[in-house]
């Protein structure tokens, strides 16, 4: 159905860089609506999630609100969040519609972050005179950071590939090209838009676990060598 | 587990049987298909209803997806009749077809069909593509059809993906009217931004009711920019000649107005596609 050549063709002709619809411009807003969802998902989910973690109360709220938004299915919420709002008001309805996909990983990421502290380490901070805020500032945030960049990576991946969506409403990114390549049968151009999601994918993702690795290693390197 | 995966696999022995099936018996029953598009099933109904009045014993293998999906099933012969549209159909069969005018399409659609398949009578009634204003901006600019909109400066234009790339698009426009387009994609919610006034004009299909429905006004177009896409029986070659008669009456009676209304009754009322079908054959007295 198609050649490495031909897809390849797709990618290199000027054409298909330039516009509105052109790769640059999908790509951006492909990574603006994206980066805007998780951001904003987040500023809801670590917050929650990282009381609940301290507290240690109300987890059952973690595995609630977690699975509660993964039941929702990510279409049918765009489009009757687009028919709710007014079209006028597409892009914070699939904003609203990724934030559901993007806080789950969070909320549980900075939770299973906080509680995987152990207890000794919470009990001589305090007992150094830590007040409750520089406890969570200075000891625990730092010690789940790897837990919570964990989340964000799996919220990447679902929200990136799920942008896909966006020009079903109007709004552009990279399954435009997709969209439009099936209904035209331009496979070369459906394989190289399918390529392009993928490598920002990983791209994404790899950037991320090297946060998380570097990390990983440097809470490592405070407790002597020991990689929790 | 084990349990689950037995009944899948019964399932899709029995669907592939029912599939191998309905092919070993088309010198008896007649298999008509339709797509996944609930006008298309309507009309599928009426050939079925039409068909079983006169005597045939009808399969009804409808919604069978899109034209990728269903047009090698019935060029294997799976399917030996299914509702198709003049205009859409000889594109896909010859991509660069440039005839835009109703007879001239059928011709042409004759000419493009694999052998085996043959194109019934033509129905006057249409469903294609054409442009659409709301009734405040045809107003506001004087518009009728639209070469009027070459007066207008960049028109912005919405509709499907696909539309950025095809002969009617922002390219046939400029070419054939004079009229330049800011093309934006706007997907399934193509009407919704039109009516919101995101953009000055759609790409709506003609038998959509929702143009009567939010009073939206369809341009002329009197230099067939557009390819002209009738209703049109496609059936097997070998198909009965008797009910070839029978087809070819439905499609016959079916006027413009007729589709849109049906259409209208499916979506306003909900009524399922055979009730729908049977009150219009029974209102031409095609059935009683």
């Amino acid at each position: 159905m198609f050649d490495v050549p031909d897809f390849f063709g797709w990618l290199t002709e000027a054409a298909n860089w330039e516009g509105r619809y052109g790769i640059p411009n999908l790509l951006s807003e492909h990574l603006r609506i994206t980066l805007v969802s998780i951001l904003l998902a987040a500023l809801l989910a670590l917050p929650i999630g990282i009381a609940i973690g301290h507290f240690q109360k109300g987890a059952s709220l973690v595995v609630l609100l977690g699975s509660a938004s993964r039941a929702i299915p990510t279409m049918g919420l765009l489009f009757a969040l687009v028919m709710l709002l007014g079209i006028e008001m597409r892009d914070a309805a699939a904003t609203i519609a990724l934030m559901t996909i993007a806080f789950p990983p969070l909320l549980t990421g900075a939770y299973a972050g906080f509680s995987a502290i152990e207890r000794h380490i919470i009990d001589s901070a305090t007992a150094q005179g830590l007040t409750r805020w520089q406890l969570i500032r200075l000891v625990e945030l730092p010690l789940s950071y790897p837990a919570i960049i964990g989340g964000f990576r799996v919220a990447w991946i679902q929200v990136v590939s799920t942008v896909v969506l966006a020009p079903l409403v109007g709004l552009g990114g990279l399954g435009f090209g997709i969209i439009q390549g099936l209904a035209l049968r331009n496979f070369d151009q459906v394989v190289a838009s399918a390529l392009l999601i993928v490598l920002v994918t990983v791209i994404g993702d790899q950037l991320l676990g090297f946060a998380q690795k570097s990390q990983a290693l440097r809470l490592g390197n405070l407790s002597g060598g020991k990689i929790k | 587990m084990k349990n689950k995966l037995g009944i899948g696999i019964a399932a899709l022995a029995a669907a592939t049987l029912g599939l191998s099936g309905c092919a070993a018996q088309s010198s008896e029953t007649i298999v008509i298909g339709s797509q996944a598009y609930y006008s298309n099933e309507i009309v599928a109904e009426a050939y079925a209803i039409a068909l079983e009045d006169a005597g045939f014993s009808v399969e009804r293998n409808f919604s069978l997806g899109q034209r990728d999906v269903y047009v090698p099933a019935l060029i294997a012969g799976e399917v030996d009749l299914f509702p198709e549209y003049t205009g859409n159909l000889l594109q896909y069969f010859d991509p660069s077809a440039s005839q835009t005018e109703a007879g001239a399409v059928y011709e042409a659609l004759a000419a493009a069909l694999p052998e085996g398949l043959v194109a019934l009578a033509m129905s006057p009634a249409t469903d294609q593509d054409s442009y659409n204003v709301t009734r405040e901006f045809a107003e506001a600019n004087n518009l009728s059809n639209i070469a009027d909109l070459a007066a207008l400066g960049t028109v912005k234009l919405g509709g499907a993906p696909e539309l950025a790339e095809r002969p009617y698009g922002p390219a046939g426009l400029l070419s054939v009217y004079g009229v330049s387009v800011e093309f934006e994609a706007t997907g399934d919610t193509t009407v919704e931004a039109l009516v919101a006034g995101l953009v000055d004009m759609a790409n709506v299909y003609s038998a959509d009711p929702r143009i009567s429905q939010l009073g939206l006004v369809t341009l002329g177009d009197p230099s067939g920019l557009f390819l002209a896409s009738n209703l049109v029986p496609i059936a097997k070659a070998t198909l009965d000649q008797r009910a070839k008669d029978v087809v070819n009456a439905v499609s016959q009676a079916m006027t413009a107005a007729d589709l849109v209304e049906m259409n209208v009754r499916s979506v306003e009322e909900q009524l399922p596609a055979s009730r729908i079908a049977r009150d219009w054959l029974v209102s031409k007295g095609l059935i009683d």
